[in-house]
């Protein structure tokens, strides 16, 4: 009779903990966004979706939602078309490949709102040592504002956001790849196979499952990505680097809107659990294969 | 032989672009920290000279102490209660059947992937309602609830390695649960508790958004927020300082996490693709 009820008393914490931090400011959201608010955020009649249709009409959330696509898109295609050689190379025996190992994931390692700070120096228009870098290789003449304008600024951050990218999906092919065995290749190289063939008919359609969770995977998270925009132009110069995530928080903590930015948050919430639901999919059709 | 140093050069320089991008920052980080002031706003690369009191300047002018005292008590909170919460969920789900037990591994997998960035607001109001913006235990609380989805699931890859024979026998020998779990589970697990308790610790040490919501006095920064706050809206940056700071702040985590990263790929592998 204890045993039947000890596995649901054994759970309980966990699932309540979970649960409140997700469905408690969940309902919040809610309330606010269909609620009037005033700046203290008291709730006062419900408002007709005004907030959403708001959003709707708001150029700045227009930018950013356009952005976070570009974004999203730009660094987890970026990461992966990476990463499948890298993975590949580091999958090869050869001398020093623990410590190509190590090196390739250390951006991992370390915090984003870290690495954003030393990019934002590295990246900085007079004394930068990027610029004093680039010039020393001869590939500049002049010191270039990175961060000053939108068409430097949002180019860097996304190839920082591929950068800090590039481990976890390294990471996880290399998985792929060691579950795919040796005598593929080898009685492909007997038959004649092209190293491109083997890549096109071996490689590629055996690393397809870990693609499809590393996409989804990457996607969530770069989605929700903060630190890196945030700490080196905090969306600016003039909002031109904004994504929803960095708009979301001007809304709620710089310009007060709560109500709008309530609906950003469930917006978001709302696209996130549609990659989710792909990634459980995909995650549970692995598990019964 | 021949043909593994051929790799070996290949490899190498294939991966050169990438690995000297890769370490560009680190390279930038450390010469910086140790570069005398008035050198570190012109453009040079290599120091004079190696000015290592850089360290405890900075360690003074930044209220570094108390942000690390900060970051570790927040993390600690979060790492033991979420431990102590997750072990035995994962224990029920790993050795017992019961029913609800695939809608809870779901729910457990989908909020893993919720971000606390798209809740921020919801959060920030739940603690102002009950007046504990600014404080460091509430935010070790919130860090806590949300690795626990993570610490079960990781936990639960690992409990399911374990083989059952061994309790089996402890059974058979009379012993009861409890006395199993504590004699023979428990002493197996600590390994997979101690990495799972790392990397929640990693987790919680490096958060930003949560904490720039919540903690609005220096008093109660922690790292990412002091490092954050010594660069954002300044006039005269002490780059130097701010580079020493991230330094101190990112090291002995890093270091950590590379020795560990392996076990967490495996964890999630084993979760995910079993």
């Amino acid at each position: 009779m204890q045993n039947r009820f000890l596995p649901y008393l054994l759970t309980l914490p966990s699932l309540l903990l979970a649960a409140v931090v997700i469905f408690w400011p969940v309902w919040d959201l809610i309330q606010i966004s269909t609620h009037d608010v005033n700046r203290f955020g008291q709730l006062r009649e419900l408002n007709d979706f005004a907030n959403f249709s708001a959003l709707a009409a708001d150029p700045d959330f227009i930018a950013a939602l356009w952005r976070t696509g570009q974004w999203t898109v730009l660094v987890v295609g970026g990461a992966l078309l990476l990463s499948i050689p890298v993975a590949m190379i580091l999958n090869t025996d050869f001398y020093g490949r623990g410590i190509a190992r190590v090196i390739i994931m250390l951006p991992w390692a370390v915090s984003l709102t870290m690495t954003a700070v030393v990019w934002r120096w590295a990246l900085s228009g007079e004394s930068g040592m990027l610029n004093s870098a680039l010039i020393g290789l001869g590939l500049i003449d002049h010191n270039i504002q990175w961060l000053a304008s939108a068409e430097t600024a949002f180019p860097m951050q996304v190839l920082i956001g591929i950068l800090v990218t590039v481990p976890f999906t390294t990471t996880i092919f290399l998985g792929g790849l060691s579950s795919i065995p040796d005598d593929l290749y080898e009685a492909a190289a007997l038959e004649g196979a092209t190293p491109l063939q083997q890549f096109r008919e071996i490689t590629f359609p055996l690393l397809k499952p870990f693609i499809n969770i590393a996409i989804v995977l990457n996607t969530i998270y770069v989605f929700n990505s903060f630190p890196i925009i945030w700490v080196m132009t905090q969306g600016g110069p003039a909002n031109s680097t904004d994504i929803l995530v960095t708009h979301l928080y001007k809304l709620a903590f710089r310009i007060g809107k709560l109500g709008e930015a309530s609906a950003v948050s469930l917006v978001m919430f709302a696209i996130l659990l549609v990659f989710t639901m792909i990634y459980v999919r995909l995650a549970m059709r692995e598990q019964r294969a | 032989m021949r043909s593994k140093l051929k790799r070996t050069i290949i490899a190498w320089l294939l991966l050169a672009p990438l690995i000297a991008v890769t370490i560009f920052p680190f390279a930038v980080m450390f010469l910086t920290a140790v570069k005398p002031r008035q050198e570190v706003l012109s453009p040079t690369w290599w120091p004079s000279e190696f000015r290592w009191s850089n360290f405890s300047d900075m360690w003074v002018a930044t209220g570094f102490g108390q942000a690390l005292l900060n970051s570790l008590y927040v993390s600690v909170i979060a790492t033991v209660g979420a431990i102590l919460i997750s072990v035995p969920a994962a224990y029920a789900m790993s050795r017992f059947r019961f029913a609800g037990y695939g809608a809870l591994r779901q729910f457990l997998l989908i909020s893993q992937m919720i971000s606390p960035i798209v809740l921020v607001l919801g959060l920030f109001r739940l603690m102002a309602a009950w007046g504990l913006v600014e404080s460091t235990t509430a935010l070790g609380f919130i860090y806590m609830a949300f690795n626990v989805a993570f610490t079960v699931w990781m936990l639960q890859s690992y409990f399911d390695t374990i083989p059952r024979d061994l309790e089996e026998a402890a059974w058979m020998e009379g012993a009861g649960r409890w006395l199993t779990l504590r004699k023979v589970f428990l002493p197996l697990c600590l390994p997979a508790i101690a990495v799972t308790a790392i990397f929640t610790f990693i987790n919680a040490w490096n958060e930003f958004v949560v904490a720039l919501t919540m903690l609005r006095s220096q008093e109660s920064y922690t790292l990412p927020i002091q490092v954050f706050s010594l660069v954002a809206g300044r006039y005269t940056i002490e780059w130097h300082h701010v580079m020493a700071a991230t330094l101190l702040a990112t090291l002995p985590v890093a270091v950590l996490f590379i020795w560990l990263q392996r076990y967490l790929v495996r964890g999630l592998a084993l979760g995910a693709v079993k």
